[in-house]
């Protein structure tokens, strides 16, 4: 699987974006976004702001799972108290090479049965734990006298534990 | 000494030449949850309020833009707390708050144990029906007044407009866009028991209300 | 000053009133805690109390007799002076000047903070634990009035909140 993350601020601006791939099943953390996709990703991903925002107010949980799917481009949702959002948009690989350009997206669209299912409950509390640890760490960052909200987030110690919790948990 | 995870630090460091602690601990090795219980010295925060308030006094042309500015210097602090204080929620109790009363309690209970170490005192809706966007939380000694004696020349003011810009930073992070304000109340109707009671006055914005009513429906 | 009259004497109110001086000399608080525990003098009479005690506290802070270690302990206290003495830690107390000033009627006992504010309360003789009294009095001021972001320093003292918790207390240990 690839990921795309994103935390978006409360006025629908990006905050802090990390690509990144699986590291179970000897995956080597790595994205196999098709070069195309990666700017594709970024428009996926804000376009289920709209859904984000129906949604928020029918349930209060954090984690809201699974709000929207594009083609093969699951979108997983998070909302903080302060509604700033993490989005993570996972996209399963056809193989664990998941060759290059056009190829790979149409390889995808008939494989989502590969073991990782993004719906699956496993995957759902997986990213539920990615989400939860890197709420944590948000929350740290916000607690910076100097940062103010809706900042873009710099720090690289922030990165390094998203980077760690993706490594743990995806 | 104790440097950070395998040689993350190292590598980080020279892209950004941001500069570390030199034990390598930045605010992200802390625990969260370290100083949930501990407790500051009154005094030292009497000190620093007062400074605060001395500072917001520069200048101002009135006693609104002096309450404007001790607002403003509480708004970040509520945004924050916001986000803080549900992270130390229980799993299960986990919820961002949705309506009004859900949102007023948490003011009432979780911010203020945090806050002053006590619950606010009341909770009132504003019973004029011309303003049903009206809440109040009432304090019957807010702490922040403790040790101020506001002079008989700016007797309208109330310094627990602090206060109130926080409760404005977390009515505003939580999506409930409000103004918020202090006003004293001590002496007034139920005699001199409390002189220095204060009412924070929530005033909702339309959409909120508006909103609440299509989430009652639904 | 004139002196409390003989019934008020005897009555039970033990503290008349406390006099606050800035370091300057000039009187910056004051206040009787019973009508009549100390006859009323005008305003301007306690400036010129405040003004007078000032210069006499100044003047008794020189006064002071040599202390007794210069004699027994010359090494000592040369080195004290010099600031260079790592093994006697002790430094001689300075002077404090003026304390207590007693008449047949009452007594006037005088604190000095660190920062020169002097702190006059005047009490019936008989009355017990007057440096307790006083360091209670002290302990809000610092809270009430150095705590208050509306208080200017070396101004007269304006703040409610003091005036009342003073009042308060007094009241209790006057009534005890």
């Amino acid at each position: 699987m690839s990921y795309y993350f994103a935390i978006i601020g409360t006025q629908d601006n990006p905050l802090f974006e990390y690509e990144f791939g699986t590291s179970k099943q000897g995956g080597d953390g790595q994205p196999r976004f098709a070069e195309q996709a990666r700017h594709l990703n970024q428009f996926v991903l804000h376009s289920s702001l709209d859904i984000v925002e129906e949604v928020q107010w029918t349930n209060g949980q954090l984690y809201l799972k699974v709000i929207d799917k594009f083609f093969t481009n699951y979108i997983s949702c998070f909302m903080t108290a302060g509604n700033v959002k993490f989005l993570l948009l996972h996209q399963p690989t056809a193989t664990a090479g998941g060759g290059g350009g056009g190829a790979a997206a149409a390889s995808t669209r008939n494989s989502t049965s590969v073991g990782a299912n993004p719906t699956s409950p496993q995957t759902e509390e997986a990213i539920k734990n990615f989400f939860n640890e890197v709420y944590e760490n948000y929350v740290k960052a916000i607690m910076s006298p100097f940062y103010k909200v809706n900042m873009e987030i710099r720090s690289p110690v922030f990165r390094q534990r998203v980077t760690a919790a993706g490594r743990k948990y995806l | 000494m104790a440097h950070l995870g395998p040689g993350k630090a190292a590598s980080s460091k020279e892209q950004t030449g941001l500069r570390y602690p030199s034990n390598g601990k930045t605010i992200y090795h802390r625990p969260l949850n370290r100083t949930k219980t501990a407790e500051l010295s009154q005094s030292s925060f009497a000190y620093l309020f007062s400074e605060m308030v001395s500072y917001a006094q520069r200048r101002v042309t009135g006693i609104q833009e002096l309450e404007k500015r001790l607002n403003l210097q509480g708004h970040p602090i509520g945004l924050k707390l916001l986000d803080l204080l549900l992270t130390r929620e229980p799993p299960r109790s986990q919820t961002r708050p949705l309506t009004i009363i859900a949102l007023l309690h948490f003011i009432k209970i979780n911010l203020w144990t945090h806050l002053f170490g006590r619950q606010a005192d009341r909770l009132e809706k504003s019973s004029n029906p011309d303003t049903p966007d009206e809440y109040m939380i009432i304090d019957n000694e807010p702490l922040v007044n403790a040790y101020i004696s506001v002079p008989r020349e700016m007797s309208q003011l109330n310094c627990a407009a602090f206060v109130a810009g926080i409760i404005e930073g977390v009515c505003d992070g939580a999506m409930f866009p409000a103004r918020v304000t202090a006003h004293s109340v001590g002496g007034k109707e139920e005699g001199e028991m409390w002189p220095g009671k204060t009412v924070f006055l929530v005033k909702f914005q339309p959409e909120v209300l508006e909103r609440e009513a299509l989430i009652g429906k639904g | 000053m004139r002196l409390p009259s003989f019934e008020l004497y005897i009555t039970t109110r033990t503290v008349f009133a406390l006099i606050i001086i800035n370091k300057a000399g000039g009187l910056i608080y004051n206040r009787t805690f019973h009508d009549g525990g100390l006859n009323k003098i005008s305003t301007n009479d306690y400036l010129v109390l405040a003004g007078t005690f000032h210069g006499v506290h100044a003047i008794t802070a020189r006064l002071n007799p040599l202390q007794p270690r210069t004699t027994t302990n010359r090494a000592s206290l040369s080195s004290t002076t010099t600031g260079a003495g790592a093994g006697d830690l002790v430094r001689p107390e300075p002077p404090s000047g003026l304390e207590v000033l007693e008449t047949e009627n009452f007594r006037m006992q005088c604190f000095t903070t660190l920062t020169g504010i002097k702190f006059l309360l005047f009490a019936d003789t008989t009355q017990a634990n007057v440096d307790l009294t006083m360091r209670r009095v002290y302990d809000l001021y610092t809270d009430y009035v150095m705590k208050n972001p509306f208080y200017q320093l070396e101004m007269p003292v304006r703040c409610d909140m003091f005036d009342r918790r003073l009042g308060s207390y007094i009241r209790e240990i006057n009534n005890r």
